[in-house]
């Protein structure tokens, strides 16, 4: 026998199908498109912003997004759900296809009929086992979303459409598909490569032709109809996350990681600076709301939120969406509120999970631009001072500029305007120049590389705060003249390479700078020490350490560098108990976002979550890689309690007890 | 309406000290400077009556090297209109009578309705010149102004007097005002002020131009204060400390008589 079926079996092939078919999935797919440029109008809003360019790479990222479901199962349980329906759900939308092409165009003008002999058995059990797995699979997001709810997982109106509808379409498919069967296929070889088909079959067995028959059409016209409200649905409903956050991946970020958009400063015809409304954000701001399932992986991350202060990342997004369709003339500040705005740390834990791209740190700092630089507003009058004691200093703590360089004395290390013969430049920061804790770190650093026969320069007193604090509080102008102020002092010597020991100093240097014209190369510690380990220049005599390891937003997600400190700490003796939270999942310490300058007035204390999820791990001393966090914590175990069970330690300090003598 | 204010550029308190050559002044390197505290709260008292008064026009005043420019700019980003710079390299070693002399000359004929200074500077400390400047001027002056409000003629200010007391005053313009801590939070200068002071009057004049009074004082010396012996901890048994400090608070200070 001819293995193949009769594509509209029953319905017929001639004009009283195929022309209503085809008039309703005209209007149907106009509709769409309609409802599609009307967002589109409204994405318009929004400041250009060219996300078309390298379009090669974007369509890479966008195909590995959809087709593979990357960042939707990077969490498995309901992520592997969507991405079993969804690739159930494009099977079947590929089936449909070749349906459509052969029984519209190929066998109605040339008689070319491909759906057939093995091919059509392959397509046929592929098929039906798609529609099995995307029932499956819903039933299993249904169950989550209506009976297991976790916490924090908002169900609107827009869900129970979805749920509904593609629930109906996939169980009128199998009934379409029995009914057919059992007529046209029980009992023949071709039956069980239809296995679900065939069940339904069997059920419907007892019911006569003409019932079946009946059956058959009514359930394919209903079936068709589902299906085109399903697509005049797509823009009206979350369903739009199918064009709209499949695009978004496309519109993703190319990078650098997290590095924000430099405002033109020397502009003098610019009367506004941040933003207020939405006018004055991206289309791709407004874009990412669309973009936005509200599957809250943001929120269920996010320091702020999770310690009681008011800020949800997917909330926020949402807002400016909101505004956008409803109410654009709106003041986003005052609609999202100050309090939310400032409680952000720029973890980029929020960014770095979301399977939709949605860029959420960007949009915050606009806005904080627009506070400070056009309303003089900061989160609290210590955050105030602290920018005025840069503006006099040099440095956020307000301590006398020209003592900058004085930690470095007593261990040899001159500036480069005494000496500027040097190997490497470090560039301390504020908190290894000034703060007693972190200075004992900026000493341990030198004595690594000065065991390892590296000569050290600092730029002292000539030195001033990188402006990375200022700049993710929104005070662009203070970080703009702090960032060309180094970078003028710097260029003045030849330095060959910098080193950081602070991951926030690192960031701004071999990042941000870059806008400003810094081309030195930047090496950030953890990486720089691993380097002269590897080469033999540093040489370690291990000693057994028990600990746990804290990533550093600006180490961890901001760059990516997970490796080089845990093959640092393995290389010490260090035995690693992880935390739950850690590498890209790690949880802040607070003080990023320039929150370092600023007091935590809402909720739990960030830092003391941190400091408990160390002890729960066991291990006595709590290893970092930067000077806030080491601030953080040694704040966090005395006001966690826990001073005689974890002892805060840096990295170069653990490397620097142990350099072999 | 005509408002003046007065500011200094002072070192920021935070840096170390070191005495000049001649002993008789700081020595002025390795320091950071910026406007002096006092005359931040004078600087923001001013643009808030323009701000009050849209026809007020603010002059911000200061006598010193080219660098004192930098503070003034500041001040104008906070909003004054126009800077008066009295060029003096020499600016450290003038007394306070002098600067005044020198303020009251540029100001006559001026009529200015308001002068605001700081109640003091925060290096010297002389808390002088604000009032001299009125008395030479013959104008009325307030001091140490905690609290500040005004109905277009007539001041309402409080004044901090010892112990906590404050003083209520209504005085009819033209006056000046010295003005302390706790009068008003002074803004900071939003970047489209900032942009704008950059292209606003500044003219500078020498100082030798207005400097027309005699020095009345002059610094004999300068010097560090002798170091005295440190604290004292005591330890042991908590009602013997306590016993102890009894009398030691009894011999050595006043605070129980």
């Amino acid at each position: 026998m001819e293995f193949t079926r009769e594509i509209y079996w029953n319905v017929g092939h001639g004009a009283l199908t195929l022309v209503p078919m085809y008039l309703l999935a005209i209007i149907a797919i106009g509709l769409l498109v309609k409802g599609a440029l009307a967002r589109v109008a409204i994405y318009r809003q929004g400041l250009p912003l060219n996300r078309f360019d390298q379009w090669q790479r974007r369509l890479t990222v966008a195909l590995e997004n959809v087709l593979l479901q990357k960042k939707v199962t990077r969490v498995p349980w309901p992520g592997l759900l969507h991405g079993f329906f969804f690739w159930g759900f494009f099977l079947l939308f590929i089936g449909t296809t070749l349906i459509v092409i052969q029984a519209d165009f190929t066998d109605l003008l040339f008689d070319v009929k491909f759906l057939t002999g093995t091919f059509y058995k392959l397509f046929s059990v592929t098929l039906d086992l798609a529609g099995l797995v995307c029932i499956v699979m819903l039933a299993g997001l249904l169950l989550r979303r209506y009976f297991f709810p976790p916490e924090g997982l908002e169900t609107k109106r827009d869900d129970a459409i979805m749920h509904g509808l593609l629930f109906t379409i996939l169980l009128t498919g199998f009934v379409i598909e029995g009914a057919r069967m059992a007529v046209t296929e029980l009992g023949t070889e071709l039956a069980p490569w239809s296995p679900v088909g065939l069940a339904v079959a069997n059920l419907l067995s007892g019911v006569g032709e003409g019932g079946l028959r009946l059956l058959h059409k009514l359930t394919w016209w209903f079936h068709l109809l589902l299906v085109m409200g399903f697509f005049i649905l797509i823009p009206l409903t979350k369903f739009r996350h199918i064009l709209s956050t499949s695009s978004n991946y496309f519109f993703s970020d190319l990078g650098p990681k997290g590095k924000l958009v430099s405002l033109d400063l020397e502009n003098e015809d610019s009367e506004s600076f941040g933003a207020t409304s939405i006018k004055e954000l991206t289309w791709k701001d407004i874009f990412d709301a669309d973009a936005c399932t509200l599957c809250k992986r943001c929120q269920d991350r996010c320091p702020a939120y999770n310690t009681g202060k008011p800020l949800s990342p997917m909330k926020l997004v949402n807002q400016i969406g909101e505004v956008a369709f409803t109410n654009p003339e709106a003041n986003l500040i005052d609609t999202i509120s100050k309090d939310v705005l400032w409680a952000c740390t720029t973890c980029r834990a929020c960014q770095e999970i979301c399977p939709a791209g949605i860029e959420h740190v960007g949009k915050i700092i606009e806005l904080r631009r627009s506070m400070v630089l056009m309303e003089g507003e900061f989160p609290g009058d210590e955050v105030m001072t602290a920018m005025e004691a840069t503006e006099v200093n040099g440095n956020p703590l307000g301590i006398g500029y020209a003592e900058r360089g004085d930690w470095a004395g007593e261990l040899g290390v001159k500036s480069l305007a005494e000496d500027a013969e040097v190997d490497v430049l470090y560039f301390v920061g504020c908190y290894g120049s000034f703060d007693k804790r972190n200075i004992a770190v900026a000493r341990s650093f030198v004595r690594l590389c000065q065991a390892a026969g590296v000569k050290v320069g600092i730029l002292g007193k000539e030195e001033k705060c990188c402006g990375e604090p200022m700049r993710k509080m929104g005070n662009e102008y203070l970080y703009q003249s702090l960032a060309n102020e180094n970078i003028e002092t710097i260029k003045g010597y030849e330095v060959k390479k910098v080193v950081t020991t602070c991951p926030h100093c690192y960031n701004t240097l071999a990042k941000d700078y870059r806008d400003l014209g810094f081309e030195v190369e930047v090496v950030t510690y953890t990486v720089y020490l691993k380097e002269l380990l590897d080469s033999g220049r540093l040489k370690l005599d291990a000693a057994d350490l028990a600990c746990t390891y804290h990533d550093s937003c600006y180490l961890g997600r901001h760059n990516d560098i997970y490796e080089a400190p845990r093959q640092l700490l393995a290389a010490a003796g260090g035995k690693l108990v992880e935390m739950d939270k850690n590498r890209a999942e790690a949880f802040c310490c607070s003080a990023g976002g320039g929150r370092i300058l600023a007091e935590e007035k809402l909720g739990e204390r960030i830092n003391i979550k941190r400091v408990q999820m160390a002890v729960a791990t066991g291990a006595p001393t709590l290893v970092s890689n930067c000077p806030f966090c080491l601030t953080m914590f040694e704040d966090g175990v005395k006001g966690a309690g826990v001073e005689e069970q974890l002892k805060p330690k840096d990295i170069a300090e653990i490397l620097a007890e142990r350099i072999r003598q | 309406m005509k408002i003046l204010v007065c500011i200094k550029q002072v070192p920021d308190m935070e840096s170390k000290f070191k005495l000049d050559a001649a002993g008789l002044w700081y020595a002025r390197t390795d320091l950071a400077w910026r406007m002096n505290e006092y005359d931040e709260y004078a600087v923001e008292q001013a643009v808030q009556v323009k701000e009050q008064f849209k026809d007020a026009d603010v002059t911000v005043l200061c006598i010193g090297p080219e660098q004192v420019k930098e503070t003034m700019k500041k001040a104008l980003a906070m909003g004054c209109d126009r800077g008066a710079h009295i060029a003096d390299d020499e600016v450290w070693a003038k007394e306070p009578f002098e600067v005044a002399g020198v303020i009251a000359e540029f100001a006559r004929g001026k009529d200015f309705d308001l002068i605001f200074t700081g109640m003091q500077s925060q290096d010297r400390g002389s808390g002088q010149v604000g009032v001299l400047v009125a008395e030479m001027l013959g104008m009325a002056s307030v001091s140490t102004v905690v609290s500040f409000a005004f109905d277009g003629t007539t001041v309402t200010a409080k004044r901090e007097l010892e112990g906590g007391v404050k003083a209520c005053i209504n005085v009819k313009t033209p006056v000046l005002v010295t003005c302390q801590l706790g009068m008003n939070t002074p803004r900071y200068p939003t970047l489209p002020n900032i942009m704008k002071a950059k292209k606003k009057e500044l003219l500078s004049t020498p100082v030798a131009d207005l400097l027309k009074v005699d020095k009345r004082q002059e610094t004999a010396r300068m010097y560090f204060p002798e170091k005295k012996g440190g604290g004292q901890v005591l330890e042991g048994d908590l009602g013997e400390m306590a016993d102890r400090l009894i009398k030691i608070l009894k011999e050595k200070t006043a605070v129980l008589s």
